[in-house]
């Protein structure tokens, strides 16, 4: 039984079954015989159905054909259906975001008893109005913290025109590691109010006995649990030693650790915190405060730290800075969704920031580009990529997108190269051309309209 | 000039930014919105804003950022609308003071003046539509995206709950959103009204102050005013207690959620004091804005430059005064809140004070009482001699009476007059800094004479410090 029983064209079947089935039928009805009678009924009955199809195909045709093309159809929108949630499943993954935080230290030990070494406590316990105070060395700490949280600190050492040191260590450790939200916030309002008061007329500026150095900003950073201090040492590392979420960083002092950056950096002027090189490192690590998704709530703070320390260089110190700040950033961020948004981070609202958001995107495309140095190769390897290959990862064509529109955009001296203008046009169209509409790989609409949009947005200056 | 930017604003750019919210075309996670619209508002910023001589957003984009802040329910986003709306009205001023050399049209002689341009037809955030029925409120809520001023004394309870929702185990992005939307709007209604009021001081032109957005809110039927300015009582009161209050970790303790909860927890609980803070100065704000819009009403009252359709409203002032006197346990979180308004506070303390002070006392002090009865000074003098003091702590207590002086004596030492050391001119003797200082320790050298068994609270202990000190500081230098 070789033969394929549903074989109906084939002769073999109706030419050898009366041949056989005589001879017998004289003895006992065998099994075959049995399967053979079935065959033919069956093929009796496919027949007489053939032959009716036959007669109703003249009248509905134009149905039948109807239910086959609905029925493709619907399975084709399944189809689609499918593979487009599986696509934005796909998509879902890349969401920006690094752990910049480990597990927090022990603040460092301060002894408060330095408090009543102070002037301004002394010169008051034999003042005659000490009979209603009632101030003795044992209450001091309360008091003063009464007077920091309640404005009066401010206003004295403003009176006095000066900050004495006791006053301004003890004031500073509670900024960056009291666990009491009145004290921490007051503490860092006494910070930034001291350091960018002028000097009004002709009344002797405020004296500050004790600044902290950049030094103490980094420990604090340190002791909060960040992880990102050198480039060497990445995210990865840091997942062994997270159990603990209770002493996960960073604490809510990092709040008054961002303003009180700010604030420094504002105050460049007036004293000196940290140096050229130092506030290079700080703008590093504000970057990498971005990347921390638990800090999203801050970025009121955040996009104001990073001004103030982008705008605290003076013109001449800034080409060389930013470049040094853009290779330190690169090194630091992993080549994935995370670096666009650390060039998005950005404010692109003055030119020193306008700089640094081109230098970085342009450093980061570079890590991309294997022992490319210059930017015309960089731009010719964009213009080589062949978006309809299907190995081709539109992912990293995206973030190439990204990237290479920020630097071009924000880099005025670019416009005048002709040469890197056109091939960038070039890379936009075949991102516009080389994806069908259809094309249902990961990131393909997404490159698609991110390279029309581009190409529509800045169109006359390209082509 | 500024008109025509804003008008010229091109229409492509409109088209191109705002398709990017379109590309929807087979149902879509919220993921991939969320993604759109974080493209569409970096797309409007680079735009808009990076450019130097970018035009102006047109209402339509407007109303898409300011959508994204009302609904959204990522802290990424939230934060990102909420930055671009306040950038926007920062760069593209609805109204503004344009100098006009006058000299130019009519007369040679007077002085360049600002004129108050206001640009036509501009988005806001507000919506005063009267034709709307509470049924179709929904709807028009949700198409217009503006709010009425029903939703906006909503917006100001549900700021109320803030400290109640925040306390317990469920946190989400809507206590947040409520609160960073409230700020946006306060300084949308700030910079419509400041630059209107300047106007009305320099030109007297009370219209275009009567169609500031703030007097619009307030005059409107479908809200009870003095309901409004209670609520925004209650609202800082409670929000500066909970920022006071929060000195433990607010992230969750629980570790079995898991890393990603987590994480949006935290960057909730980090977030929380700062934006609770700022919406505390926010609402400070909102007040005195409405106090002075009251004064320049007064004025324009006084003037006849108001008719009849102005309607009659009682002072704000008044309202909060009457709140403070009736309600005690406000007293106290109230002025303790009121921390970045100094003049504000000062002005309600002494005004405080002249309900308890006996009339007589003040009187035979001084032939010109009004003057001294209605300064800091003239207060503290009703403190100096036993008979008037008593008279005044047998209607408050000495409790009352030492933090009022302090809280004063507090807000008198931030006045911005006294930053710059020398004390203003027009001020009386009874208003320098030293008298100041020597009527604060004597007044409570009185108090403790008077009633013996009193004890001096921390609060009143550190203004007494702080008298001491700038008196000694003063002789020193």
């Amino acid at each position: 039984m070789e033969e394929d029983p549903f074989d109906f064209e084939s002769d073999a079947l109706l030419a050898s079954s009366p041949a056989v089935a005589p001879k017998k039928r004289k003895k006992v009805i065998g099994l075959d015989d049995l399967l053979v009678d079935h065959y033919k009924e069956k093929k009796r009955v496919v027949e007489r159905e053939s032959k009716l199809a036959k007669t109703k195909k003249t009248y509905n045709s134009d149905e039948e054909e109807e239910d086959g093309r609905v029925a493709k159809l619907s399975k084709y929108v399944d189809e689609c259906h499918e593979k487009m949630t599986h696509l934005s499943d796909e998509d879902d993954v890349s969401i920006w975001g690094l752990q910049v935080f480990g597990n927090q230290k022990s603040p460092p030990s301060f002894v408060f008893t330095d408090l009543q070494t102070c002037s301004l406590f002394h010169s008051f316990l034999n003042h005659e109005v000490n009979s209603l105070v009632e101030l003795n060395i044992e209450s001091v700490e309360t008091f003063f913290e009464g007077l920091l949280t309640n404005g009066w600190l401010l206003k004295l050492v403003c009176k006095c025109g000066q900050v004495e040191k006791p006053i301004a260590t003890w004031t500073f450790h509670l900024m960056l590691y009291s666990s009491k939200e009145v004290l921490r916030s007051a503490a860092v309002d006494f910070w930034c109010a001291i350091l960018s008061l002028k000097n009004k007329g002709d009344s002797p500026p405020l004296k500050i006995h004790w600044l902290p150095k950049y030094s103490e900003l980094k420990n604090a950073l340190e002791t909060y649990g960040y992880l990102l201090i050198s480039p060497t040492k990445d995210s990865c590392d840091a997942d062994m030693d997270l159990g603990d979420s209770k002493y996960m960083g960073p604490p809510q002092n990092i709040r008054a650790w961002i303003k009180y950056v700010a604030a420094c950096s504002q105050a460049r002027n007036l004293h000196f915190i940290f140096s050229v090189s130092e506030a290079e490192e700080l703008v590093v690590a504000t970057i990498c405060l971005f990347m921390d998704r638990q800090l999203l709530g801050l970025s009121v703070d955040l996009y104001e730290c990073i001004l103030s320390l982008i705008n605290f260089f003076k013109d001449e110190e800034w080409t060389a800075s930013c470049t040094k700040i853009a290779k330190a950033v690169a090194l630091r961020i992993p080549l994935d969704i995370n670096c666009l948004r650390a060039v998005e981070c950005i404010p692109a609202v003055c030119l020193h920031a306008k700089q640094l958001r081109s230098t970085i995107s342009f450093r980061i495309l570079l890590g991309y580009f294997n022992k490319v140095e210059d930017e015309e190769e960089v731009t010719r390897q964009l213009t080589l990529i062949n978006l309809k290959d299907k190995t081709c990862d539109l992912f990293r064509d995206y973030i190439y997108l990204v990237l290479t529109e920020n630097w071009f955009l924000y880099n005025p001296v670019l416009k005048e190269k002709t040469l890197l203008n056109e091939m960038w046009g070039l890379f936009l169209r075949n991102c516009c051309c080389q994806i069908n509409i259809t094309d249902t790989r990961s990131y393909a609409s997404k490159v698609r309209s991110k390279a029309s949009y581009l190409l529509q947005v800045t169109g006359d200056t390209l082509l | 000039m500024g008109t025509t930017r804003r008008r010229g604003g091109d229409g492509g750019m409109e088209e191109n930014t705002m398709a990017i919210l379109d590309t929807s075309c087979f149902s879509k996670s919220t993921q991939h919105i969320a993604d759109d619209r974080l493209s569409f508002l970096e797309a409007v910023r680079s735009g808009f804003l990076v450019p130097e001589n970018a035009p102006a957003p047109t209402n339509k984009i407007y109303k898409e950022i300011f959508q994204i802040l009302r609904v959204e329910n990522s802290l990424y986003l939230i934060m990102s609308s909420y930055q671009l709306l306040l950038e926007f009205d920062k760069r593209f001023p609805q109204v503004y003071l344009s100098t006009v050399k006058k000299s130019e049209s009519s007369s040679p002689s007077s002085l360049p003046f600002n004129e108050l341009v206001v640009v036509e037809e501009a988005w806001s955030p507000f919506s005063f539509g009267t034709d709307v029925s509470p049924s179709e409120k929904e709807d028009h809520d949700k198409t217009s995206g503006s709010l009425d001023p029903i939703a906006f004394n909503l917006l100001i309870q549900d700021i109320i709950k803030v400290p109640d929702e925040a306390n317990t185990e469920v946190q989400d992005t809507k206590p947040l959103r409520n609160m960073l939307l409230f700020q946006y709007l306060v300084s949308f209604l700030e910079g419509d009204f400041v630059t209107r009021n300047l106007s009305f001081k320099e030109n007297s032109d009370w219209i275009t102050l009567r169609e500031s957005f703030l007097n619009m809110i307030l005059v409107s039927r479908k809200i009870i005013y003095k309901g409004l300015i209670k609520d925004c009582l209650s609202a800082m009161c409670q929000l500066y207690q909970f920022s006071m209050d929060c000195s433990h970790d607010l992230r969750p303790q629980k570790t079995e959620s898991t890393e990603v909860t987590e994480k949006c927890h935290t960057d909730l609980a980090i977030a929380l004091p700062e934006v609770v803070k700022r919406t505390c100065v926010s609402v400070q704000k909102f007040l005195l804005m409405i106090i002075e819009l009251d004064s320049s009403k007064k004025l324009a009252d006084m003037e006849g430059w108001t008719t009849r359709a102005d309607g009659v409203r009682t002072p704000a002032m008044e309202i909060i005064m009457d709140e403070l006197t009736y309600d005690k346990d406000l007293l106290f979180p109230f002025f303790q809140a009121l921390d970045k308004q100094p003049k504000l506070k000062l002005d309600m303390i002494v005004q405080y004070f002249q309900k308890y002070i006996p009339k007589t006392s003040v009187r035979t002090r001084r032939s010109s009482d009004s003057t001294s009865n209605s300064t800091f000074g003239g207060v503290l003098k009703s403190f100096s001699n036993g008979n008037n003091t008593k008279g005044i702590i047998k209607k408050m207590s000495t409790e009352v009476a030492q933090l009022l002086l302090a809280h004063a004596f507090q807000a008198y030492i931030s006045l911005p007059s006294q930053d710059s050391s020398e004390s203003k001119e027009d001020d009386n003797d009874d208003n320098s800094l030293p008298d100041v200082c020597n009527h604060m320790i004597s007044a409570f050298t009185c108090l403790k004479k008077t009633d013996g068994r009193m004890v001096v609270l921390p609060f009143g202990k550190e203004a007494l410090f702080t008298a001491a000190i700038m008196l000694s500081g003063n002789s020193g230098v």
